[in-house]
């Protein structure tokens, strides 16, 4: 079964008087496991599509199923919980927390979770911080980190509830080469541990690292 | 997140910028503390005239008033006896209200010894006046029930006329004073009575200093062509009431003379009332202050949350995209208005104590922050930072992740 299920998504967005039509029916498929690009010019929908897969915003028409369940169709509370339990999504501009600290930035997804003890949260915040290399990190604030070490960082926090699903929207947008290529490093490795990724690029060079690319022009996925 | 984690964070967040915490408090700060300190001060002034109430005999004293007869009384006012003995008598054995019931008698008369003399006020009445309004000889003692049955020739004077007419209020003691071209002989002399409502306020029992107490019954067939008194002297009894009391007495008195020719009033009324005024309008200015110090304040942070609202949105998206609730966001908000105003509440609460004391200082006026008053300033310190953080959180709360998300 697909993981990702999407058929004829659309989106309309109203500018004023015009309708901009940033998605026409795009299908778009995800097996657990696969690594996928999504690439193409800007404006061509792939920030969007991506919005609607992670849950952040929802479809003018189409269906859309992550993991067996229609997001269409879901209550704002229940979307709350689809965002934290199946979709871990890293930004851009990482979009740390300014005043928390590198650890409680990680841990602040399964504080929304609830019901997650604080000594765990702790621990799982600590465990992927290992994994990610930012032992020695915890407890900085993001200002204090270099820019592949706050994408890191944002990695950990968009992983650390397990998601079903890793989204990244230009992961590297932000980044210099070697900040970029250490972010890719890490995705590979999150790869090849059994992780789904899903990210949206425009850079060919971070496109090709992928399993598989997904070509987007005008709304549509060709 | 549940609503103690919501608190918690909120809590977190105040603490996490504290400038502009205390920046967006001053108003708050200023109007709590205002307010405190009206509320201070009255309750001072409050406790103050329940002080001068036990002074003058305590809540359950009530006096009885002849009533200026009208320009052109009918035909029950002039039927009527107007206040007489009997009404004492009548009220004695008819107001179950009443613990004690005491005559009163008093004129204008000259005051003579040696080459000083004046004109002031005589009292006629009898031993139980004493206790109903609580006052002490200095030296001596005060009249006998033996005084009033032989319509002795003597008198209590008070502090003040002792020393005028004496030199010193202890001399008068067993010297002979001429009252209304009468001889008698003092057997008393009251202690100084004082109370001071303010600093600048006269003394408000200076008027039982300038007085003299004779037997009613000399009074009366001394100086007088019939048995009418001037006024009743009332002690309710302790589970009566004042109210209840003055309501028995009323309907008695009106059943026995047909018209209202008397007043009833408790004792002390109206006493202190000038600087009751100047108190009001200063109790208003500084009540005007602190509401409108926690107005202002109210706006200011509900601006300020606002503004740190539109700094935040993308954080808020943020947090949405990792599993934060609309009412998580919105309780976030809210907390954060919550500790906010709380701390600010204690702060003006603080500036209020200082306040307080420092007026109380400079006017001698009592005044005490009491539990009672902390309580209502910081309860409407935190109503003041709901309403101001109502509408930031629900527009916090409103706007959808990619939304948020987006706003640059």
């Amino acid at each position: 079964m697909s993981l990702i299920e999407a058929r004829g998504l659309a989106k309309t967005y109203r500018l004023g008087q015009v309708d901009v039509q940033a998605l026409r029916g795009a299908d778009v498929d995800v097996a657990a496991g696969e690594y996928i690009a999504i690439t193409g010019p800007s404006g061509s929908g792939k920030s969007t599509l991506m919005h609607i897969l992670g849950c952040l915003d929802s479809p003018t028409a189409g269906s859309y199923r992550l993991d067996g369940e229609d997001v269409g169709t879901l209550s704002g509370k229940r979307l709350a919980y689809v965002r934290n339990r199946k979709v871990g999504f890293v930004f851009q501009t990482f979009n740390l927390m300014p005043r928390l600290t590198v650890e409680e930035n990680v841990a602040l997804p399964l504080k929304y979770r609830g019901g997650v003890p604080r000594g765990e949260r702790r621990v799982r915040a600590l465990k992927l911080l290992e994994r990610l290399g930012l032992s020695d990190r915890i407890g900085h604030r993001p200002d204090e980190l270099s820019g592949g070490e706050r994408q890191r960082v944002a990695i950990a926090r968009a992983l650390v509830g397990e998601p079903a699903i890793l989204m990244a929207d230009e992961p590297t947008g932000n980044l210099d080469s070697k900040a970029g290529s250490e972010v890719m490093k890490t995705f590979a490795e999150l790869h090849a541990a059994g992780h789904t990724i899903v990210l949206v690029t425009h850079d060919p060079g971070v496109a090709a690292r992928a399993e598989r690319m997904i070509q987007m022009s005008d709304g549509l996925v060709v | 997140m549940n609503l103690v984690e919501s608190l918690l964070t909120g809590l977190d967040e105040a603490r996490r910028h504290w400038g502009q915490t205390l920046l967006s408090l001053l108003g708050l700060i200023l109007g709590t503390g205002s307010i405190v300190t009206v509320l201070a001060l009255f309750g001072g002034q409050t406790a103050l005239t329940e002080q001068f109430l036990n002074e003058v005999g305590g809540r359950g004293t009530i006096v009885v008033y002849d009533r200026e007869p009208s320009a052109h009384p009918g035909a029950r006012e002039l039927a009527s006896k107007r206040l007489t003995f009997h009404d004492a008598q009548f009220l004695r054995d008819r107001a179950t209200a009443l613990m004690a019931v005491s005559p009163g008698w008093a004129k204008q008369l000259s005051y003579r010894v040696g080459n000083v003399s004046f004109d002031g006020q005589v009292i006629g009445t009898v031993p139980d006046y004493m206790t109903i309004n609580d006052i002490k000889p200095l030296v001596g003692r005060y009249l006998s029930d033996l005084d009033v049955r032989q319509q002795a020739r003597v008198a209590v004077l008070g502090w003040k006329y002792a020393d005028s007419l004496f030199g010193r209020a202890t001399a008068a003691l067993g010297q002979v004073v001429s009252i209304g071209e009468k001889s008698y002989r003092v057997v008393g002399v009251l202690e100084r009575e004082e109370f001071y409502f303010a600093a600048w306020e006269d003394n408000a029992l200076e008027y039982r200093n300038e007085r003299a107490y004779i037997p009613i019954s000399a009074a009366i067939a001394q100086y007088s062509a019939n048995d009418r008194l001037d006024f009743l002297t009332l002690k309710a009894r302790a589970g009566a009431g004042g109210a209840g009391a003055q309501a028995q007495v009323r309907s008695l008195l009106y059943a026995r003379h047909g018209v209202e020719d008397f007043d009833i009033r408790a004792s002390g009324q109206g006493a202190g009332q000038d600087s009751g005024q100047f108190l009001m309008l200063f109790n208003f200015i500084f009540l005007v202050v602190g509401v409108v110090s926690l107005v202002t304040g109210g706006i200011v942070i509900a601006n300020i949350l606002l503004a740190s609202v539109v700094e935040r949105v993308r954080e808020f998206g943020t947090r949405m995209a990792l599993g934060a609730t609309a009412g998580g966001i919105f309780a976030h908000v809210l907390a954060e208005v919550l500790v906010i105003t709380a701390i600010g509440g204690l702060l003006g609460l603080g500036l209020g104590a200082a306040l307080t004391g420092i007026v109380a200082q400079a006017m001698q006026m009592p005044a005490v922050v009491s539990p009672f008053i902390a309580t209502i300033s910081l309860a409407t310190a935190v109503s003041v930072g709901l309403i101001a953080g109502l509408f930031p959180a629900l527009r916090a709360a409103r706007l959808s992740p990619v939304e948020a998300l987006r706003y640059a």
